[in-house]
């Protein structure tokens, strides 16, 4: 029972940074109908920037994330103008996954290149304080990574629902057809979301490397992981996608506690073919997918 | 054309079948090994991925159930000729389709984007269990297939001829589905899967049917490659990686075409093999992979194949408007062009 | 989950197509035997090590070592005479390419002699290839349980023992121990690889014998990146001693979570990650490092044959300080300490030469003395180093030691 509490404390702090991955990567699919697999490499090199900060400028992570956002979001952007935008319209869907993997052994090229391929983690004065709670034990620097998840998404959610971009950015998730009538110019909102969804990765990855160790290759082990739970919430609903990060998140931290690390990748893959068995669609997902 | 059609295969696999009494050196055939490997693999993904639309990222899976399957029956059985490894391919094929069957069922109810993914995560699914069945699997610790007993001389040899038997299969039931309603059938649902339906094509069916051969065909290939390594790890044998080259080469010669998965692996396969060996060690290689990757993407979107038929075709409909042949038939060619690129 | 990242080389499809040409037409004079070299010309040895991909680390580790030594030899006016040259190749951390680059060392390039790759992985199929050919396979990084289950003649593993049996010096110490003072309880967490759970294995066989109760044990995949789950389930268990099977990483992440759970077991043996000299301080904390113990082959202080000479050679030619080399350049170096005293023995250097001679007596590396069983496994044992003062020190056999063991480990740094 203790050990199912403590992973249920665990899973619930982990999803925060994972729900922030997931809700750029679902962000960017509602827009463009792209599944952009270099999602997990985009979060490994924000990881990195932030280790760069910290170690040339001692700037903390939580810190470097008003700068590793901008750089990012400026590198989003000009994927998306070289390399997506010039797709023709019918065979987007098939060779955005392809472009978007090309894009992310690009990353990884340049990272092992300037970091090399040993492991980097990011060691703060607070790396190592903990509290425990009626036994339970809550490391400060997971809770801050939850907390500082939860404000990030709470500025996306800003963004789209008070903001003339964000209700441009529903109006083509909604119905690109209607939104263009609107006068709503596609590519530019195109740029700007990926540029976004880049973004949230760059936030992400600070609070990832504060959590885990991470190489040029961390990105294999996180794509999986975003997909799954970009499908299980349903893609193009950024609510889904936090809801599962959460059912992601906790279900692989309890098996780990209770049965064995070794099946808890493999628990979510289950639940995930599972859910598509009963709703191809994902939870929150609709057939014409779009819903924020 | 049509004669020609049947020249081509014959003289391909003719001189295929005459090159290692050449005398080749051992490294030529070695590099041909790994090459064909990648040919018969990509043709099978052609059936799934370009015939029929669905972008399997799932592949590698059946490809370990391959080399899985290979090593467990030959951890319990002698190989005492060397032969017996390339006798039970038959089976391994089938294996491979009575498991691909019922997941093809279930993973087809989704279409593209979601295929893949859910396709990739099989292919976890695989890796994990592979890596958490120790009992069976033998875990990390991997699983050893005895060498085969060939001399050195001619070593590589049977591997080299029963990949080339593996690509004519392949290659011919490519060619069979596209002279037959099959290939009708999955032109029609690559096109729009529920007006195909629509009009009376049994599309489970037919698609199903595709999934299953083209796994059937990875399967084996993946059972040649335990053999000739000798030793299998779950993250080798189960590697997303043999999934991308699979596309990858599909894309590079074209989709839906009979030559483009051939082409597209002999060019990638062959080249990174031997320029690995040759330029070793120079850190701009995953760099170089990407450019390339995003160049092919964005100058080919269809293929090699497609847009090279597309310039020859073109070029002689020019020389036919300038030799001043009768224009009537013009349209009714170019219609045809424009269709049979495609399909 | 795992994904094997070796990198897919592809430039220009010209360039390729060149390569294809090249491979049909170029090659027609194939040549069965391996080439024994001019008598005169360089002495070439092959290798193919891991350049990029996973194991890229180690593997520009392997190739220092290699390269140390040619340097040095050669500056004493090569072997026998002859200049050492090598070829080193990339393999991508790839089984399959590692086929690829060592028929092509011996089969196109026609080298002399052969080394072995990096990681028991690569090490299996590559001397699948090497033995057909009949050349001898020195091996500084292929000590798994498989590569001695192929029972190849012409293989030997550049080690003080097989990698499984590293960590059986700890049980060995531990054992030695008067009755009051060993472990009674003992947890064990390992991590999912071919050698660091092995090394776990071994020592709780051992231990279990010897009547240490085994309190808790967890088997945790590579790609866990968040061990808190296993450590705190060994807090709970409260043992004596802690064993763990670890790589490099999950070695942080252990120590990591042990400080942040606040329990300190009286014992802690990390099989790798805690015996590398600069990382293992720099990522858990220098306070955090004292009395944690691993096992090694060499270190700085070693006196072992050539060892000081090694490490001079290598901060000359490389920079940084003793404290940075790696291991494998060290057992990569070894490797060819023992060609050039097969040489000077037998007075003449070729592969059945080097197989006959090593498979008796005793040889002088920097890693100690080495011998080997018919299978290729090495027959001495390695030393239990231990972290004092934020000092890695071997501790134990006394022959070696150049300290005595602290025990019990002191209370985290914090």
């Amino acid at each position: 029972m203790h050990a199912l509490i403590q992973g249920v404390i665990l899973g619930v702090l982990t999803a925060g940074v994972f729900a922030l991955m997931a809700s750029g990567q679902t962000l960017i699919f509602g827009i463009m109908k792209v599944v952009n697999l270099a999602q997990g490499a985009m979060v490994i090199l924000g990881a990195y920037l932030s280790y760069q900060l910290f170690t040339s400028f001692g700037l903390d992570p939580f810190l470097a994330i008003p700068v590793t956002t901008v750089i990012m979001f400026a590198l989003g952007v000009a994927v998306q103008w070289l390399f997506l935008r010039p797709l023709k319209k019918d065979d987007r869907s098939e060779l955005s996954l392809l472009i978007t993997f090309a894009v992310a052994l690009l990353i990884e090229g340049v990272m092992s290149i300037t970091w090399h391929t040993t492991y980097r983690s990011i060691n703060t004065g607070y790396a190592n304080s903990s509290w425990s709670l009626f036994g339970y034990q809550i490391t400060l620097v997971r809770l801050w990574a939850f907390l500082l998840s939860l404000a990030a998404l709470g500025l996306l959610y800003l963004l789209l629902n008070h903001t003339r971009f964000g209700r441009a950015v529903r109006a083509t998730v909604q119905n690109p057809e209607s939104a263009k009538l609107l006068g709503i110019e596609a590519d530019r909102v195109s740029a700007l979301g990926f540029g976004l969804g880049a973004a949230t990765a760059a936030a992400a990855g600070s609070v990832y490397g504060l959590l885990y160790p991470f190489n040029s290759g961390s990105h294999y082990d996180l794509i999986s992981k975003l997909l799954s739970i970009v499908i299980l919430g349903g893609l193009g609903s950024v609510g889904g996608a936090v809801l599962g990060a959460v059912i992601v998140s906790t279900s692989s931290a309890v098996v780990a506690a209770t049965i064995s690390p070794a099946w808890s990748e493999m628990t979510f893959f289950v639940i995930l073919i599972a859910i598509l068995l009963v709703r191809p669609q994902g939870i929150f997902g609709t057939t014409v997918r779009g819903a924020l | 054309m049509t004669r020609l059609r049947g020249a081509g295969p014959i003289a391909f696999f003719a001189v295929l079948a005459s090159l290692p009494s050449f005398n080749l050196a051992h490294w030529t055939i070695n590099l041909l090994i790994f090459t064909l490997m990648f040919a018969v693999m990509s043709s099978a993904w052609n059936l799934v991925g370009g015939f029929a639309g669905y972008p399997s990222l799932g592949h590698a899976a059946f490809f370990g159930i391959g080399a899985y399957a290979e090593a467990l029956w030959f951890s319990h059985h002698p190989v005492s000729s060397g032969y017996e490894p390339f006798l039970l391919l038959p089976a391994i094929g089938l294996l491979a389709v009575v498991i691909g069957l019922p997941v093809g069922a279930v993973a087809m109810r989704t279409r593209t984007d979601v295929f893949a993914i859910v396709t990739i995560t099989l292919l976890f699914v695989v890796q994990g269990l592979a890596f958490n069945l120790h009992g069976i699997t033998g875990g990390s610790q991997g699983l050893a297939i005895p060498p085969a007993p060939f001399p050195a001389a001619t070593y590589d040899r049977p591997f080299y001829y029963v990949l080339v038997g593996l690509l004519a299969l392949a290659m011919a039931v490519t060619f069979a589905a596209m002279r037959s309603k099959v290939g009708l059938s999955l032109a029609a649902l690559r096109g729009d899967e529920d007006k195909a339906r629509g009009i009376g094509i049994r599309v489970t069916g037919v698609k199903l049917l595709a999934f299953a051969v083209s796994v059937g065909l990875t399967a084996m290939v993946g059972a040649v490659w335990a053999y000739y390594e000798g030793f299998i790890y779950p993250q080798f044998a189960v590697d997303p990686l043999i999934t991308i080259a699979m596309v990858l080469m599909t894309f590079l010669g074209g989709r839906a075409t009979l030559w483009g998965p051939v082409l597209g692996a002999f060019i990638l396969e062959s080249a990174q093999q031997y320029l690995a060996y040759q330029l070793g060690g120079s850190q701009v290689y995953l760099i170089a992979y990407a450019l390339v990757f995003l160049l092919i993407m964005l100058l080919l979107p269809r293929g090699i194949l497609p847009t090279v038929q597309d310039q020859i075709r073109r070029r002689r409909r020019r020389q036919a408007l300038d030799s001043g042949s009768p224009t009537l038939t013009q349209p009714a060619n170019a219609a045809a062009t424009a269709g049979g690129g495609q399909a | 989950m795992k994904w094997n990242k070796y990198s897919k080389t592809t430039w220009q499809a010209a360039v390729a197509a060149c390569a294809l040409a090249l491979t049909a037409s170029g090659c027609a004079s194939g040549s069965d035997t391996a080439a024994t070299g001019q008598r005169n010309g360089p002495l070439v040895i092959g290798a193919s090590v891991s350049l990029t991909g996973d194991f890229a680390d180690s593997g520009k580790a392997v190739q220092r070592g290699y390269q140390l030594w040619a340097d040095s030899v050669n500056a004493k006016g090569g072997l026998l005479g002859r200049k050492v040259e090598f070829k080193i190749v990339d393999d991508l951390s790839s089984p399959t390419q590692v086929i690829t680059n060592y028929q092509n060392l011996i089969n196109q390039d026609h080298v002399d002699l052969v080394f072995g790759p990096f990681s028991s992985l690569l090490t299996v199929p590559a001397s699948q290839v090497a033995k057909r050919y009949g050349y001898a396979f020195l091996e500084p990084a292929g000590g798994g349980p498989q590569v001695f289950a192929q029972h190849l003649n012409n293989l030997f593993f550049v080690q003080p023992a097989p990698s499984v049996r590293a960590g059986d010096v700890f049980a060995k110490w531990v054992l030695s121990l008067p009755a009051d003072k060993r472990p009674r309880t003992a947890a064990y967490a390992e991590l999912d690889d071919p050698f660091a759970g092995p090394i776990a294995e071994s020592i709780r066989t051992a231990f279990e014998a010897a009547g240490i109760k085994t309190v808790y044990k967890q088997v945790y995949p590579a790609e866990t990146a968040d061990l808190s789950p296993v450590m705190s389930g060994i807090a709970a268990a409260h043992p004596d001693v802690l064993v763990s099977g670890t790589q490099n990483n999950d070695a942080y992440a252990q120590v990591k979570s042990l400080v942040q759970l606040k329990f300190s077991p009286k014992f802690v043996f990390m099989s790798n990650g805690a015996n590398s000299p600069l990382e293992f301080p720099d990522k858990v904390g220098a306070a955090n490092t004292s009395g944690i113990m691993s096992s090694g082959d060499w270190y700085p202080s070693s006196t072992a044959a050539g060892s000081a000479e090694f490490a001079a050679a290598y901060v000359k030619k490389y920079g940084g300080t003793a404290q940075q080399i790696d291991n494998s350049s060290a057992e990569a170096y070894a490797c060819g300490q023992l060609l050039a005293d097969v040489a000077k023995k037998a007075g003449k250097i070729d592969n059945a030469t080097i197989i006959k001679s090593l498979h008796s007596g005793s040889w002088p590396t920097l890693l100690g003395d080495l011998g080997w069983n018919a299978d290729g496994a090495p027959t001495s044992s390695f030393s239990l180093v231990q972290w004092q003062g934020g000092k890695l020190l071997p501790v134990y056999p006394a022959a070696a030691a150049q300290s005595a063991p602290v025990y019990p480990k002191p209370n985290w740094g914090g």
